[in-house]
């Protein structure tokens, strides 16, 4: 009777049902209700769906016409690339270079990490105070060196580049934390062996640091594009209605601004479903390409 | 057999933790064997001309907490006149108010609609008349004035009953107004004396202005400060109002190719014509509506179309700590002035947008709730006596029945001078924005830009909204 008890799991289940309801409740029950919303005509955020649209699947038409969509999917794409290489890369560089020097290890992690722990619409208000036109830090930098045109860093050939920077700046130190982790955990023996054969500081990050690191690399990766879907606050923040010239949606400030902003509820939950997808095909992907190898 | 039952009830423990969290009265209501009783009606509302209302007229029966959300926040001229007067009502009453007022921007529309969607509302809302309160007001979730005449019958008798708005659902009367609007046209008369340009009058038309911005920009100073990108509403407005006359200025058009559809597109057109001519600043496209009037107020762009809550914001961007009147600089607030906006066709410069367009509703929530219904009555009534009113309307007007007579001791030199402006108002025009919510604002309000720059047709973004407008 005794041992029965761990052969026994059907009282596992009975404390799985809590988390299993609250999944259902709060994930599972919008996610199907948001499916079946993107079909329906909704008058306005929390008003009830009260027909079909005409045609029912009306939404998803009229989101292969909309130029905005496109876009969001565009500058989503761009970002993607923006924190593999700007996030992950420069996470590498950085974690490469604190492994390699003797003090202050602990410093670095620290600064590196610490953007992490401020709301990113904290960052987007600060960052709109640097990027400021008139009286912005930028401006005032480049005016005290003699620039005599302020530059609007706002403008639409130009904000990409604005508001994926702070994005960019904000995560480094994350991936850059579970790098030096990775780091970490390649034994010493190996870089003293690989010194005693005369390998250079290079060879030693090319030969051993880089391989070693791949299984990390690629979980690092697959987070960030899977993150870059996610991004929101801090475009939406800098950027609020895709501004200038509704150039700078990404597909989750596009789905927030029609759901929030012009009322076109249903066709917000058309979006989110899009997102879903596109979120569900680009995981698959990345993780066919960033595939772990096992050692 | 023991241990299969504690782990159900520790699992069972876990759910009802869970969802307790999402229930109010979940320890409360369910060992309460009867309903909560009603309270005894008040003996009458009355009241309406003192600051001693709350004693005599409907009376709570123990300290009540009243949610209420309005307009005065931000930089709404009477943010601080609101907090005020709602700390006065607590004192008197010992009742407290949860204050969730917030900015009168479409965010703050749109959370209202929502609350009322989601059986979220506030016990008293400061809102809207215009078609933004049709939702609620079809939905039946607040009182109409009668109704609450019914048990109260001196609720707002102090009001002038003409003054007070229909509502565009049935023709009732639901919201008690405290202090109208104007919109009309902020002068920085700094730049205008540098730029060698004459303070407009009650005469200026649209060429007078396009002179005046020529001169101004060459200058080297911005003319207008508007965010297109951003706030193009004050811009909208008068563009359309400009091709129009105060009588027709009300009227949706039926399509774009009516003579109101045409006015519309003339409008549209208007604003793109001053945006090539480089009138407004250089980021209008991508700046917020806080850095144009920031530029107003630091002397780098000339004019600005808004409404009369910015007189508080200039005011404040005048005072050396916004929240303390004593830091006003009286110098630099001397160089801001408030004249007409250019007319053009029929509309002269004196004909503005202005009128009651908000006032108090009580939610059906708070008077289905016998705690709070005395209370909510007692505020309301409060806040529309005719000791509080004046202290809202300031320069503005209220639908008071006997308007006290205002001592100008009381008021800054740019709240006189918006009085002395709204002595010369020829017709005061509701704002037509106001009757045309929601998506069928898209293509010209956000689409402000696109309309400018040429990337869409003036009359395409017109008709795209006609054609949301009347698919609603």
């Amino acid at each position: 009777m005794g041992a029965n008890i761990y052969r026994n799991k059907k009282p596992v289940f009975v404390f799985l049902i809590p988390a299993f309801l609250f999944m259902a409740t709060f994930l599972y029950y919008p996610f199907i209700k948001n499916i079946l919303n993107s079909f329906m005509s909704i008058k306005q955020l929390g008003s009830s769906a009260t027909s079909f649209n005409t045609p029912w699947y009306g939404n998803y038409v009229d989101m292969i016409h909309d130029q905005n969509v496109w876009t969001s999917l565009k500058n989503t794409l761009i970002m993607m690339v923006v924190t593999l290489i700007g996030q992950v890369g420069i996470a590498i560089i950085l974690a490469l270079m604190v492994d390699n020097i003797g003090r202050g290890k602990q410093f670095f992690k620290t600064v590196f990490f610490f953007p992490i722990v401020i709301s990113a619409t904290a960052l987007g208000l600060l960052f709109n105070l640097l990027f400021l036109y008139d009286k912005g830090m930028i401006n005032q930098l480049l005016e005290s060196l003699g620039k005599t045109q302020l530059t609007d860093w706002k403008a639409e050939g130009i904000a990409l580049f604005t508001m994926m920077l702070p994005v960019m700046w904000q995560y480094v130190g994350f991936y850059f934390v579970i790098l030096i982790t990775g780091l970490n955990n390649i034994s010493d023996e190996l870089y003293e062996a690989a010194r005693i054969d005369g390998a250079s500081t290079w060879q030693c990050v090319r030969y051993i640091s880089l391989p070693l690191l791949h299984n990390v690399i690629c979980t690092c990766s697959v987070l960030a594009v899977t993150g870059a879907l996610k991004v929101f606050d801090l475009p939406w923040t800098m950027f609020p209605k895709g501004m200038p010239l509704k150039s700078t949606f990404l597909t989750g400030t596009y789905m927030y601004y029609h759901t929030m902003e012009t009322k076109n509820v249903d066709y917000g939950c058309a979006l989110a479903v899009l997102i879903v997808v596109l979120g569900i095909v680009l995981s698959k992907v990345v993780n066919a390409i960033f595939r772990e190898k096992d050692y | 057999m023991k241990k299969r039952i504690i782990a159900a009830l520790l699992a069972g423990l876990m759910v009802v933790s869970v969802t307790a969290c999402g229930n109010d009265n979940s320890a409360g209501s369910a060992g309460s064997e009867a309903p909560a009783q009603e309270a005894a009606p008040a003996e009458s509302a009355g009241g309406s001309d003192s600051k001693e209302a709350p004693a005599e007229t409907a009376q709570p029966s123990g300290p009540v907490e009243l949610t209420v959300t309005t307009t005065f926040a931000g930089e709404d001229g009477n943010a601080q006149n609101y907090k005020n007067a709602v700390k006065a009502w607590e004192e008197q009453t010992g009742n407290t108010v949860v204050d969730t007022s917030a900015t009168a921007d479409e965010t703050f529309k749109m959370r209202v609609a929502t609350d009322f969607e989601t059986g979220s509302e506030p016990d008293v809302l400061f809102f809207f008349n215009g078609a933004d309160a049709n939702s609620f007001i079809e939905a039946g979730k607040v009182l109409s004035i009668d109704e609450i005449r019914a048990e109260y019958p001196e609720y707002a008798t102090n009001m002038n009953e003409d003054l007070i708005p229909d509502s565009l659902v049935d023709g009732k009367k639901y919201a008690i107004p405290v202090n109208g609007y104007w919109e009309a046209m902020f002068v920085n008369t700094e730049i205008l004396e540098a730029a060698g340009v004459e303070m407009p009058g009650e005469n200026y038309t649209m060429d007078m202005f396009k002179a005046d911005c020529e001169k101004i920009k060459a200058a080297g100073y911005t003319p207008i400060a508007a965010a297109l990108g951003n706030i193009p509403h004050y811009w909208w407005e008068f563009a359309i109002f400009n091709n129009q006359s105060p009588d027709t200025h009300l009227e949706i058009p039926e399509s774009v190719e009516d003579a109101n559809g045409q006015a519309w597109v003339s409008g549209m057109n208007d604003i793109k014509e001053l945006y090539e001519l480089g009138y407004f600043p250089d980021n209008t496209l991508s700046a917020t509506d806080d850095e144009t009037f920031a530029m107003f107020t630091d002397g780098k762009a000339a004019f600005l179309i808004d409404g009369s809550w910015k007189v508080g914001g200039i005011v404040g961007a005048c005072q050396s700590d916004p929240e303390d009147p004593s830091t006003l600089d009286t110098d630099k607030l001397a160089k801001f002035d408030v004249t007409y906006v250019p007319g053009k066709g029929s509309r002269k410069a004196t004909d503005l947008i202005g009128g009651l367009s908000s006032g108090y509703y009580i939610t059906r929530k708070a008077w289905d709730d016998p705690d709070k219904r005395a209370a909510a009555v007692n505020f309301v009534e409060y806040m529309t006596s005719d000791e509080v009113v004046p202290a809202f309307a300031q320069h503005a007007a209220s639908a008071l029945k006997n308007a006290p007579v205002v001592d100008p001791a009381e008021f800054n030199e740019l709240q006189l001078r918006a009085i002395e402006m709204m002595a010369g108002v020829t017709t005061l025009t509701g704002a037509v924005q106001d009757l045309f919510q929601g998506d069928c604002r898209v293509s010209t309000f956000d689409g402000m830009p696109e309309i400018v720059t040429g990337k869409v047709d003036a009359a395409d973004a017109v008709a795209e909204g006609l054609d949301a407008y009347h698919n609603q």
